[in-house]
């Protein structure tokens, strides 16, 4: 046999052509084998398909699906079991004199996990509602069961560790999310969430970056229908008013809107306040605390190249 | 006297003539009242004549030394003896913080070099102290006859009463343990419980006044220049794996609050450190805390200056 395996007897044998040990081996499905790329040695023969058995099409009326195997399998998540039940009987002998079904149990499939099941589907749930791709899903449920195993938050609602991890993997993926954003999808307040964010980073002893103004330009610009040169150059003016330090101590939410509302107000798209405000989550006062504090500098910030729609002296002022 | 000048704010008190020093500042950092380090010795009286006599013993003995005052100011605080005084002065005082070895003076910590003293100093904006009266009490009676007391079992289990003088707020429970807030000065807060335990025996109850506990000191200072906010939070944030001077949790996030929330270890101390330059500390339960921490975070923050 051409198949080798590590000296330590814990570890999977792992299949490595002799002569290239680092060679990643090319599976040729329709042989069964997996080949060496370098020199064409077949490693492993015989090697079982894992995919389905034969395919379905819903648009079958099978009322059966006859596939052997369940679910994909999510070890990671639910502690894996390979557990079986016994399903509903389909004969007339299941079915006692009264008309109930005789072997009835169905339940405490997996107790212990049933409260993190639930979270996963309140997870995906919320996710759904903004449109969160699969990864940051997954990373959320990830976060979650080490949250859940560790039991340092066992006492707080698990809605609310479920939307902090929510906020937590946004973060760790790049595209953060306001705190009002997951309010919106979540039933838990913001001071909640906030709270369980701070205990979870400190239970799982990770950190996050810090959130900057670019991060919400795509998105709230394209809320708003903006084109993509006011989206630039409002990056480009909060990007300078926080380098050049003009809006010490505002959130960067508020110092985005402000300079979306600038860059919006330059072009032939005007946006009020209002609007802003609301795909924000910020008030229309903060907008325009902010905007006061960028103004007296708006021909500094605006790009090079920016075609302006109105002149920036004339530009509103408030 | 050049110790006066470089502490400025620190006057609370009225300076009848206004001479030469703005008062008497009682608790400087020249005299820590209750460092932590060396229990000091507390007088259990308000009474003035103990005051007088102190006073009087070191005009005597304040022979215009300024000795053993070091250069760094806010740097060796040596222990003096502790004045044990209420918010009043008496008139003619000379300062009283002119080094006078009344008392033998052990200096807590070696003089650091002058390159590190800060020079400023926390102001104590508010005391928690916890008393037990060691008595039941019946809150309605209380509610009923005192004066500024308020009491709305609805709501709160307690009498919530208040004195101006010095302007503090207690908690009354039941039980008869009290709860006194808003003092600006340790001794200020004992006299203020004082003042609430007699109110209470006055009305009755025989009212003890059993361990007296400082559960709490919020303290407030300004570095006088702009923090680079994000730039602390970025080298001082893991927990163990960066190895850094203060290897803590600070966390800042603009979106929750606006300051940065800085948990030091040592002492346990939580300081909320502000764009502005504005520092708020608390959490102590002694005045050394506040100061040892003031100072530990100093350089530090010095090193993240906003340069604009």
């Amino acid at each position: 046999m051409a198949s080798t395996s590590r000296g330590d007897g814990l570890a999977l044998p792992k299949v490595q052509c002799p002569n290239h040990p680092d060679a990643m081996l090319v599976e040729d499905y329709r042989a069964g084998d997996m080949i060496c790329p370098e020199c064409g040695l077949v490693v492993g023969d015989r090697v079982i398909d894992v995919g389905s058995e034969w395919r379905t099409f819903t648009n079958e009326k099978a009322t059966k699906d006859p596939s052997r195997v369940g679910d994909a399998q999510n070890p990671l998540l639910n502690g894996g079991d390979l557990t079986t039940m016994i399903s509903k009987g389909t004969g007339a002998a299941s079915f006692d004199e009264f008309g109930n079904s005789k072997y009835q149990n169905r339940r405490t499939m997996s107790s212990s996990d049933r409260a993190m099941l639930n979270a996963f589907k309140e997870i995906t749930t919320m996710a759904d509602r903004i449109n969160l791709p699969r990864n940051i899903i997954d990373r959320t449920n990830n976060l979650f069961k080490q949250v859940y195993e560790q039991k340092s938050l066992k006492g707080r609602a698990n809605d609310a560790i479920a939307s902090a991890c929510l906020y937590i993997a946004c973060r760790q993926e790049g595209v953060p999310r306001t705190f009002k954003e997951i309010c919106a999808v979540s039933r838990i307040s913001k001071k909640e969430i906030g709270r369980c964010f701070k205990l979870i980073l400190k239970a799982l002893e990770t950190s996050v970056d810090l959130i900057t103004t670019g991060d919400f330009m795509s998105r709230f610009c394209s809320n708003l229908g903006l084109p993509k040169q006011v989206q630039m150059a409002a990056t480009y003016i909060a990007r300078k008013a926080v380098e050049q330090d003009l809006v010490p101590g505002r959130s960067p939410i508020s110092v985005a809107a402000a300079a979306i509302y600038m860059a919006s107000q330059a072009s032939a798209e005007k946006k009020t306040q209002k609007e802003i405000g609301d795909i924000a989550g910020v008030a229309d006062v903060t907008i325009r605390q902010s905007y006061r504090l960028i103004y007296p500098r708006a021909a500094d910030l605006f790009p090079p190249d920016f075609k302006f729609d109105t002149p920036v002296d004339k530009l509103p002022q408030l | 006297m050049e110790q006066n000048n470089s502490l400025p704010p620190f006057q609370g008190l009225a300076s009848p003539q206004g001479a030469m020093t703005p008062g008497m500042p009682i608790f400087s950092p020249m005299m820590p009242y209750g460092s932590g380090l060396t229990p000091q010795p507390v007088t259990n009286t308000n009474s003035l004549s103990l005051l007088e006599e102190q006073q009087r013993q070191q005009q005597q003995q304040a022979s215009s030394q300024q000795a053993g005052v070091p250069g760094g100011l806010g740097q060796t605080p040596q222990l003096y003896h502790s004045q044990t005084v209420t918010t009043t002065t008496l008139p003619g005082n000379t300062p009283l913080y002119t080094a006078t070895p009344l008392t033998p003076m052990t200096p807590i910590t070696p003089a650091t070099p002058a390159s590190e003293s800060s020079g400023i100093v926390p102001q104590l904006q508010n005391i928690v102290s916890t008393v037990n009266l060691g008595c039941k009490l019946d809150l309605k009676t209380i509610a009923l006859r005192a004066r500024n007391a308020e009491y709305n079992p609805k709501r709160f289990a307690a009498v919530i009463m208040r004195i101006r003088e010095p302007r503090t707020t207690a908690l009354i429970f039941s039980s008869g343990k009290m709860v006194c807030t808003g003092a600006k000065s340790e001794e200020q807060s004992r006299l203020a419980a004082r003042k609430y335990a007699r109110v209470v025996q006055k009305l009755g109850f025989p009212a003890k006044f059993l361990d007296f506990k400082i559960q709490n000191m919020v303290g407030s200072c300004d570095v006088k220049f702009p923090i680079r906010l994000e730039g602390l939070v970025l080298t001082h944030q893991q927990f163990s794996s960066r190895p850094n001077f203060f290897p803590y949790f600070s966390s800042y996030e603009p979106e929750l609050f606006p300051g940065l929330i800085y948990r030091m270890i040592k002492p346990r101390i939580v300081l909320l450190i502000f764009v502005s330059g504005k520092v708020v500390l608390t959490g102590a339960k002694v005045r050394g805390e506040i100061y040892e921490a003031f100072e530990n975070i100093y350089p530090i923050l010095k090193g993240f200056r906003k340069t604009t």
